[in-house]
């Protein structure tokens, strides 16, 4: 059971996170699809600073570095999305999906080559060790195991929530989403908005990513990419109707089911079913395609999301 | 010296082919209500972007109180202390009203917004201007007119003290207008002044101190409202000179065609209908025209007919045959042609090719399919055939992209395929909007060609001209109703404008 | 096809330049990063990618055998890519393509491996599991208001796990290579002038039949009624209905037949031997791969074949990068550079139309309004 609540905890933490960037970016009138790709730029980044970092380093200085690598790898890339939807005008799915292909392969080179170079040329997989930097974030509270992550993601929830509630920056980001010609009309820079929306998903979508392949692993594959974590957060922003409280209850809901896949062997009642994991996997998509279907017709998707704001079309 | 608060001295603004603007000056006393009045495309919006500075003037000045000033964005018009009630709303739905109010201008701290105070400002002007709004409502839930008391408390949170209405009551009931108009005369008697953009006659004299008169692009004159009567003022907007006539025989109506029966349809906008009980009818061998100021009900009232869009009640028939929740493909091939209102929306695929357009609602018929395959050659024969009748000219013949053709030739391409096609009805919706003289000139031909044929045609037209000269019977749509019927030959223009305004009305009905 | 406008003036041929200055860029970045990785053998490395398999070109078996594994895989890319470009035609963004072409593995693999069927009836079999998949994909976007991406994302992971599932199985799962049986001779796709590329064993009737497939699609779209119909819908929702057309219908019959060119393309992959499927954690690339062509390709299904083959041909010219220096998957990163260029190609096609920048702007602003329409339903 202390498994699956740890588990459950780091999964919320990722979706959490990246749904939250989702939101940012959609709120702003830009759909973010390349989550996915920006979460794969985050986590490349932050192992390789766990993986240079000497191995006498503070617990404080790796955590620090590791996030801010993953959070600035994650909102650099994120400028590729909003250089091209916010000033070319570019089919936003189409880059979306361009950015999550090109991660993947980016990050692939680079770790092969990063590899290579520091083994002289005899490692050339794909794959980082970073074990004394998976554990730099670990800390114990009784018999559960924790991670400085899930911290971090809770302290930005919060902070999410507050920004999104009780600022003037998201005020004018959201009605930039919404009715970009009435946020013009009274002097708001639809364009500086929008940057700042994706850019703020870059940021938070690639601190989930270093969180979703340390937080509960000491190695990854990077040709794997993030295998869809991006997706499902996307699942779960929408699930959330666009809002931070209650993308944080469905992440839990979706992180519950994302567990209980990796440990059910472990629980006896659950073994006993004749259930398999993947089943598990399924059931949150399965679920948020059901609800879209019975709310879609009142959803609340942000209005304006996915047109190009033209300042010439009043 | 009067005490002017804006001055727009001698403004012309060009575009290419019209002169939008000519010489056009506006002077707005401080304190008073000024309306500017004037037929659709007499360039009050025009005359109005540029002094919100959307538009830059070729030539002339404008003046804050005596000192010109330069406004080339709307945010120097709000720095001058101008704001705007557009038209169409500048309000984000999903936000509360206090929300839209401070957008923008939201106080806060650190960036925190420090709504308190901002609630204490907004309550205190609403109760100052009676301007009665809910600062928690979300903006979807209230009504339009109130909807409206926020966009005007969104100019007095700014200390805006120059308030432009952009055709404020085009949305609004009666009972909401009323509201409107008192609230506006509140405004000014606080020291506000406002510019009222209107074509409703009855609204100007109720509330405005003066009225100026565009017409055609031109300044026609300003006069004080109290000295002059709604006649004068509907003879100075549609002005006695008739550009052209139309040669045109005695109608001879013979069969009834079209039977329009207590057709209702609910408005997208707001609680009331935006058509009402509309009933009439068209003979076959008559042109009737719809006659109307735009945004009275004649674009929902076409939609319903055709299928377009949803009916809530009522009847109608075509050809002795009830059509009235029939399929848009039923009425295409049962008689019912229509040249719609947006050329561009509705009636062509722009990336479609001429021919490709030209059997936009026959490609499934034998004439131009064989078993679900097209008949090319037909369709170019066609294209062709039709391109030679209409004069419809374009670069390459029928593989012509629509979208590279010229309006006048586009609309002519939508009248040759809508009057070919078997019918027995033709509803055209302002079918020379945008067009120049001769293309208008060769349509109007067209259409009374049509009718001489034994067609039943049904005419909206936002064009006075149009109206007078191409119909036999007119039939004029106020706020969703047919307030009047009159015979072109006996009417003026005068009667017909108020008619239009709201000022008279002749059927039997209860208003 | 008329020869009476200059050239330049074509949306074709503007087409055409647009993505061949994608694929030219790519290529340039592409080269940029061989430069960053190996400065000194950055030239060979790019040489190696490009010259690709004619490094044979002095033994004809070796030769012909490679160039025939190129056409081999481009099959399912070029495929999924028409599955996409017809959606595309009608207006519908087909994202679910992937999950679609993941139900076509299931089925194709499942009944060669388990129920042993014929070929022609596994590939039925495939085609018709995509098609079911479009289909749900249409009914939620047509009834629900379900917008097509977002209900396409989501089957394609129920695809990936359902397909786990399934495939899983011990019947058809070698478990302990954690991949798929070899399919039996009687469920393997005919041989097709195998002889000719140089003993090419996989090179099978797929290769011609996805010829077929894009013609037959080009001729869909252009010659019937129905093509005629669909393009109307994705030119103009409004003037579709104006003409009475009906949106709700064309809307699922469009995404059915995307999706059942999406689970054939995995039908005439899987069914020639080529790959086994291994159990995977993400949604194969190969849809996604699909959209790429399908833009890169200009929409229009005969381009679609050249930027499939185009596309795989770099894919696999990183096999011939020399390991010491690089890693094969730059070439798929040079892919990817081009697909993210591929969204701009609206501003290139501006560029060059310089003259009729009227023009081109009106369009834009048309498919900025039409994009308003449909996110009305979302």
């Amino acid at each position: 059971m202390a498994l699956l609540i740890q588990y459950t905890l780091i999964f919320s933490a990722v979706l959490i996170l990246v749904a939250l960037g989702g939101m940012f970016s959609e709120r702003s009138g830009i759909i973010n699809l390349g989550l996915e790709g920006i979460m794969v730029f985050g986590a490349m980044a932050g192992a390789m600073v766990m993986v240079l970092l000497p191995a006498d380093s503070s617990k404080f200085k790796i955590i620090t570095l590791t996030l801010l690598a993953s959070a600035l790898a994650g909102m650099v890339s994120s400028l590729l999305i909003a250089v091209a939807c916010i000033n070319f005008n570019a089919d936003q799915t189409l880059i979306g999906t361009a950015l999550n292909m090109l991660a993947t392969a980016a990050a692939t080179v680079i770790i092969k080559a990063f590899n290579t170079a520091r083994s002289g040329g005899s490692d050339f997989s794909a794959k980082l060790d970073y074990i004394k930097g998976h554990d730099a974030f670990m800390f114990s509270v009784g018999p559960l195991q924790l991670s400085w992550f899930v911290v971090v993601a809770a302290v930005l929830l919060v902070i999410a929530i507050v920004v999104f509630y009780k600022t003037k920056f998201a005020l004018r980001l959201r009605a930039c989403g919404e009715h970009p010609q009435a946020a013009d009309s009274v002097g708001i820079n639809v364009y500086k908005m929008r940057y700042s929306g994706v850019i703020i998903s870059g940021f938070l979508a690639g601190v989930g990513g270093i969180i979703y392949i340390a937080a509960a692993n000491s190695t990854w594959h990077f040709d794997y990419g993030v295998a869809g974590a991006g997706f499902l957060s996307l699942a779960v922003m929408i699930f959330g109707q666009w809002k931070p409280e209650r993308i944080a209850w469905s992440a839990i809901l979706f992180a519950v089911f994302r567990s209980l896949s990796n440990v059910y062997m472990g629980i006896g009642f659950l073994q006993a079913l004749p259930i398999s994991g993947t089943v598990y996997n399924i059931m949150p998509y399965v679920i948020s395609l059901l609800v879209l279907a019975f709310t879609s017709k009142n959803s609340r998707a942000p209005k304006a999301e996915g047109i190009p704001y033209d300042k010439g079309q009043r | 010296m009067e005490d002017y608060v804006i001055e727009m001295l001698h403004i012309t603004k060009e575009f290419p082919g019209i002169i939008a603007n000519d010489d056009i000056t506006l002077q707005l006393k401080r304190g008073e209500i000024h309306a500017l009045l004037g037929e659709n495309g007499a360039g009050k919006s025009t005359l109005m972007s540029v002094l919100f500075g959307l538009y830059t003037p070729e030539k002339g000045v404008i003046k804050k109180d005596g000192k010109e000033v330069k406004i080339t964005n709307p945010n120097d018009a709000t720095d001058l202390g101008i704001g705007m009630v557009h038209q169409h709303f500048m309000l984000v739905e999903i936000f509360s009203v206090l929300d839209n109010i401070i957008l923008g201008s939201e106080p806060s701290k650190f960036g925190f917004l420090t709504k308190a105070e901002a609630r204490k400002k907004v309550l205190d002007l609403s109760n100052k201007y009676n301007l009665k709004v809910d600062p928690d409502a979300i903006i979807e839930d209230i009504t339009v007119g109130m909807q409206q008391r926020v966009e005007i408390l969104k100019m007095l949170y700014r200390d805006n003290d120059i308030l432009i209405f952009d055709e404020p009551t085009a949305v609004l009931t009666p009972q909401e207008i009323e509201e409107l108009m008192k609230i506006m005369k509140n405004l000014a008697a606080e020291g506000k002044s406002i510019l009222f953009i209107t074509h409703k006659l009855n609204e100007i004299m109720e509330v405005a101190d003066r009225c100026s008169i565009l017409r055609k692009g031109k300044y026609i004159g300003t006069v004080d409202v109290k000295n002059t009567t709604k006649e004068e003022l509907s003879s100075m907007m549609v002005g006695r000179n008739v550009k052209f006539a139309v040669d045109k025989a005695e109608a001879k109506p013979a069969e009834e065609v079209l039977k329009v029966e207590n057709v209702c349809v609910k408005s997208k906008l707001h609680s009331n209908d935006s058509v009402h009980n509309v009933s009439f009818n068209v003979r076959a061998g008559e042109i009737v025209c719809i006659a109307g100021i735009d945004g009275n009900g004649q674009t929902e009232f076409v939609g319903a007919l055709t299928g377009l869009d949803d009916i809530s009640s009522g009847k109608i028939t075509l050809c002795g045959e009830d059509i009235t929740n029939k399929s848009i493909r039923f009425k295409n091939t049962h008689g019912m042609s229509h040249i719609p209102e947006d050329r561009h929306k509705h009636g062509l695929v722009l990336n479609y090719t001429l021919q490709e357009n030209m059997i936009l609602q026959r490609y499934f018929e034998p004439v131009f399919s064989n078993k679900g395959l097209l008949k090319k050659a037909e369709m170019r024969k066609y294209s062709d055939k039709l391109s030679e009748e209409f004069d419809v000219r374009s670069g390459q013949g029928a593989d012509t992209i629509v979208r590279a053709m010229s309006g006048g030739n586009q609309q002519k391409a939508i009248i040759a395929r809508e009057m070919d096609r078997e019918h027995k009805l033709l509803i055209a919706v302002q079918p020379t909007r945008g067009l120049d003289v001769g293309a208008i000139e060769t349509i109007h031909k067209e259409i009374v060609k049509e009718r001489d044929a034994g067609n039943a045609i049904l005419l909206v037209s936002l064009e006075l001209d149009e109206v007078m000269n191409l119909s036999d019977r007119i039939l004029v749509m106020y706020e969703g109703e047919i307030v009047g019927e009159v015979d072109p030959k006996t009417t003026t223009l005068q009667e017909l404008g108020l008619y239009m305004s709201g000022a008279k009305r002749n059927t039997g009905k209860e208003a | 096809m008329k020869e009476n406008t200059s050239i330049f003036k074509k949306p074709g041929f503007q087409t055409l330049l647009a993505s061949v200055l994608c694929a030219v860029l790519g290529i340039i970045l592409g080269y940029i990063i061989l430069l960053f990785m190996n400065p000194e053998h950055a030239a060979e490395g790019m040489f190696a990618i490009l010259r690709n398999f004619f490094k044979f070109a002095g033994n004809q078996k070796k030769l012909m055998n490679a160039m025939g594994s190129i056409f081999v895989k481009s099959v399912p890319v070029i495929l999924c890519a028409e599955a996409i470009l017809f959606a595309y035609k009608t207006g519908l963004f087909n994202i679910g393509c992937a999950g679609q072409y993941t139900v076509g593995i299931i089925a194709s693999l499942y009944t060669a491996l388990a129920l042993h069927w014929s070929w022609i009836l596994c590939v039925l079999s495939a085609i018709l599991a995509g098609a079911l998949w479009g289909a749900i994909c249409g009914f939620f976007k047509a009834y629900c208001n379900v917008n097509e991406v977002i209900a396409g994302i989501m089957l394609n992971w129920i695809a990936l796990y359902v397909c786990n599932i399934i495939l899983g199985n011990k019947t058809v799962m070698n478990t302990t290579k954690s991949e798929t049986y070899p399919v039996k001779d009687a469920s393997l796709l005919p041989a097709f002038l195998s002889e000719f590329f140089g003993k090419n064993k996989y090179m099978t009737i797929a290769v011609p039949l996805t010829i077929i497939i894009a013609i037959a699609i080009l001729w869909v779209l252009n010659q019937t009624t129905f093509g005629y119909e669909l393009k109307a819908t994705g030119h103009s929702k409004d003037a579709a209905k104006y003409a009475g057309m009906n949106a709700k219908r064309n809307i699922i019959l469009s995404l059915v037949i995307s999706g059942a060119i999406a689970g054939m393309a995995a039908g005439l992959y899987y069914l020639t031997g080529i790959e086994h499927y291994k159990i995977a954690s993400s949604v194969p690339g190969m849809g996604f791969s699909g959209i790429a062509v399908a833009f890169l390709g200009g929409l229009h299904p005969i381009g679609t074949i050249f930027a499939g083959l185009f596309v795989t041909y770099i894919t696999q010219g990183g096999q011939y990068l020399n390991t010491n220096y690089y890693n094969p998957q730059v070439a798929d990163l040079m892919i990817a550079i081009i697909i993210y260029l591929c969204g701009f190609v609206l501003f290139f096609k501006t560029i060059i139309n310089k003259p009729k920048k009227i023009v081109t702007t009106t369009s834009s602003d048309n498919n900025a309004a039409d994009k308003t329409a449909d996110k009305k339903e979302v």
